[in-house]
């Protein structure tokens, strides 16, 4: 059978399970407005991705569901999208940042206790910025001591997406600040329950809570939760942010593409208060449409580079700042056409798309692109030193 | 993917084409009113078979589709190429697509006689006995030209010396490409008819994509050597190319460049295989494409201060030709226009 044909063949098997086993019904219990309800949800869906294999795709072939192909985890992950299933947001983290820093760089005990946790619904959240580490994420400064069989851990961490919902922590602490600042920091697991782990969610201007704080006091971390070497983590740390690999975006990006339509739909269909679609709007939805197929055949190639092995310096900022002004512009596009039903429809769904209509939330949403993952300053930065070859900054 | 069904490599197409055009394009030629060799050009570009690529291989071509083509107008668009391949090409898809006597028979003068041709398409409103369409790219180096009624009409396709057409060079502010007005003051008769419904999309579409990769071909060279005279130019005391204000402007340029050419790759695939909306998105793809050219050249004229205003600079060569390459064929919003209904309906339908 041809790799293409085994891939539509995948692509049928999931389409047909998702028109069974897809909740109808999932929008109305992820609103924003309730939170249990919203956690409720997640587990149950999950647990069903789970049980169909199709949660870890990426996972080594030993574990159920994995050794699939980066080909036919794509193919995964569009069709999720296609299908208006809801976004994995509870369990990423977990499932791609945890369990492949697990799986590349931890300790048979970690992997054994962790592993089977985290197909069972454990939450992981990421300790990595820093109020004052953020772009700059080498400069972090949470201390950890070693006291005989503990690490004894200070600090503040900050943007932890839904950390106040996690069970278990992927965290960098500095454990050397005698040398350059990438040396000295160390990678570590924390369980969130432990004595001095104080979570505050942070309120988002869309009025959500996706992200938390994490203050640290004396907390003791055994030894035996170090990922990697003492002073090494820095190298842990690539393997934790390279591990979705720009499925995400993937995703989103077909998400996108889907909902630009329903909403022209409901737009031409004269929806409830909604603007008429005038000529200059129509001139906006033509180059909206170029732009998000554009990104689409760019992340197409992206991908087959990666799966090739050759991947280009540069093209993931690249993609990331295409996306991150794509996303703002559609969902002005959105907000605009939605009117005042737009302005007034303060209701919002956790973990979807941008299909719900909810277009301030998504069009507030949007900002978050700009700055998660390397803010679009640093990407630039990046594309004009490494891509163009335009002089470096002098860095501290 | 480079690898063509028979054994053509693209990559190899694509380094021939830049060795070729690097060597014999001598870009300010047409600036500093010297003879460019234009003519030198034309026949080394037919020695090295371009116009065979496309032509079916029952009728002395390779029987290649856009792929192979696509190389060519990016390193056209690199070398700022005087000549406009382009109407030859996109006549060989129209008349292949006809397949009838007169059509193959016209594509075998194109393989073995050397007929190049200008499309020109005819406005709705125009008729073929009395019309002047104004600025048609290459008409004045064309053997021939293939008239394309936007009505839906037959196309006719005939000799550009016949009696009743006459080809008037214009002067334009692009001189690195000539253009011609077309004046129909009478049919001859022995203008051969192609009543192909689909000619009009087939050559706008092929059109739309020559001019996408032009522009992206150009915009890559202009960046390139825009960053290139930023490294050199010191002010206060540093490489002006060490401003974070100026980087941060080449990387959106750099990214506006890559975005066009991965959607002018996506809607060549899509023309090539006549898959779903191909008219749509290669419209799509020059608008996209012509946009960061354009705005590339013209910041390109900033980023090189007061000699970026000068005529010895390079800089107005792109910016010229950046502003033709928009405004062909319509202006970016009469192009939204033309295609917007097809694009929503098309949407809507599949999404149903």
């Amino acid at each position: 059978m041809k790799e293409s044909d085994s891939i539509e063949a995948l692509r049928r098997e999931i389409r047909e399970w998702l028109a069974a086993s897809l909740p109808k019904d999932w929008r109305d219990r992820q609103r924003g407005d309730d939170i249990p309800g919203f956690l409720a949800m997640q587990r149950e869906f999950f647990a069903e991705l789970v049980a169909a294999g199709y949660a870890t795709p990426h996972w080594p072939k030993e574990w159920p569901g994995g050794g699939k192909s980066l080909a036919e985890q794509i193919a995964i992950f569009e069709e999720l999208a296609r299908a208006g299933a809801p976004r994995m947001s509870l369990f990423f983290v977990s499932l791609y940042h945890a369990a492949m820093t697990l799986v590349e760089c931890g300790t048979d005990a970690q992997r054994k206790k962790h592993l089977p946790a985290i197909l069972n619904g454990e939450v992981w959240c990421q300790g990595f910025s820093e109020p004052g580490a953020g772009s700059d994420l080498a400069a972090l400064r949470t201390r950890a001591v070693r006291k005989g069989d503990h690490y004894v851990v200070s600090g503040q961490k900050i943007w932890s997406t839904l950390g106040h919902f996690a069970d278990q922590c992927l965290l960098l602490v500095r454990t050397d600040s005698s040398g350059p600042k990438q040396a000295g920091i160390t990678f570590l697991l924390m369980d969130m329950k432990s004595k001095g782990v104080e979570v505050r969610p942070i309120k988002q201007i869309t009025g959500d809570e996706e992200f938390a704080e994490i203050f640290l006091d004396e907390v003791e971390i055994p030894v035996e939760n170090l990922v990697g070497v003492e002073n090494e983590g820095w190298k842990v740390a690539q393997v934790t942010l390279s591990s979705e690999r720009g499925l995400s975006l993937v995703e989103l990006t077909e998400r996108m593409a889907l909902s630009l339509w329903q909403l022209v739909d409901t737009a031409s269909a004269g929806g409830e208060g909604f603007s008429a679609i005038d000529i200059a709007t129509r001139r906006e939805i033509v180059d909206i449409s170029g732009r998000i197929e554009a990104l689409r055949a760019m992340l197409t190639t992206l991908m087959a580079n990666r799966i090739a092995g050759r991947e280009a310096i540069g093209d993931a900022s690249i993609l990331k700042l295409a996306y991150s002004r794509l996303s703002r512009d559609f969902t002005a596009l959105g907000l605009r056409l939605g009117g005042k039903a737009a302005l007034c429809d303060t209701h919002y769904t956790l973990g979807a798309g941008y299909e719900t209509g909810n277009w301030m939330f998504d069009f507030m949403n949007s900002y978050q692109y700009n700055i998660a993952g390397g803010s679009n300053e640093v990407q630039r930065n990046i594309i004009s030193e490494r891509v163009l070859k335009m002089p470096r900054e002098k860095m501290a | 993917m480079s690898e063509l069904d028979s054994g053509i490599d693209t990559e190899e197409l694509r380094d021939a084409a830049r060795r070729l055009l690097s060597d014999k394009v001598d870009r300010r030629a047409p600036w500093e009113d010297r003879d460019g060799g234009r003519a030198e050009i034309e026949s080394a570009m037919s020695d090295l078979g371009w116009y065979l690529l496309t032509i079916p291989e029952e009728l002395g071509g390779l029987g290649q589709n856009f792929d192979s083509l696509a190389p060519i107008y990016e390193e056209a668009g690199r070398a700022l190429l005087p000549l406009w391949p382009a109407g030859t090409m996109a006549a060989i898809d129209v008349l292949a697509a006809d397949g009838s006597q007169e059509a193959l028979t016209a594509l075998q003068a194109i393989a073995e006689e050397g007929h190049r041709i200008a499309t020109v398409i005819l406005p709705a409103d125009a008729s073929l006995q009395s019309a002047r369409i104004s600025m048609v790219p290459g008409a004045d180096l064309a053997t021939h030209l293939l008239l394309i009624p936007e009505s839906g009409d037959a196309c006719h396709l005939l000799a550009a010396d016949a009696a009743g057409i006459s080809i008037e060079v214009v002067e334009t502010w692009d001189r690195s490409r000539s253009f011609a007005d077309v004046v129909l003051s009478d049919m001859p008769a022995d203008a051969v008819r192609i009543a192909l419904p689909e000619s009009l999309a087939l050559a706008r579409a092929h059109g739309e994509l020559a001019l996408a990769w032009d522009c992206v071909g150009a915009a890559e060279q202009c960046l390139t050597e825009t960053v290139d005279y930023m490294m050199g130019r010191e002010q206060f005391g540093r490489s002006i190319a060490s401003f974070q204000a100026l980087k941060h402007r080449a990387a959106d340029h750099k990214v506006a460049l890559e975005l066009a050419r991965s959607l002018a790759g996506h809607a060549s695939a899509a023309y090539a295989q006549k898959s779903g909306g191909w008219a749509e998105i290669a419209t799509q793809a020059r608008l996209m494409a012509a946009g960061a050219f354009r705005s590339i050249a013209e910041d390109s004229v900033q980023l090189h201060g007061g000699v970026g205003f000068t005529w010895e600079y390079d800089c107005h060569l792109f910016l010229k030709r950046a502003l033709v390459n928009e405004m062909l064929d319509g202006a970016p919003e009469t192009l939204k226009d033309r295609i917007a209904e097809a694009l929503l309906e098309r949407a809507m339908s599949s999404r149903n």
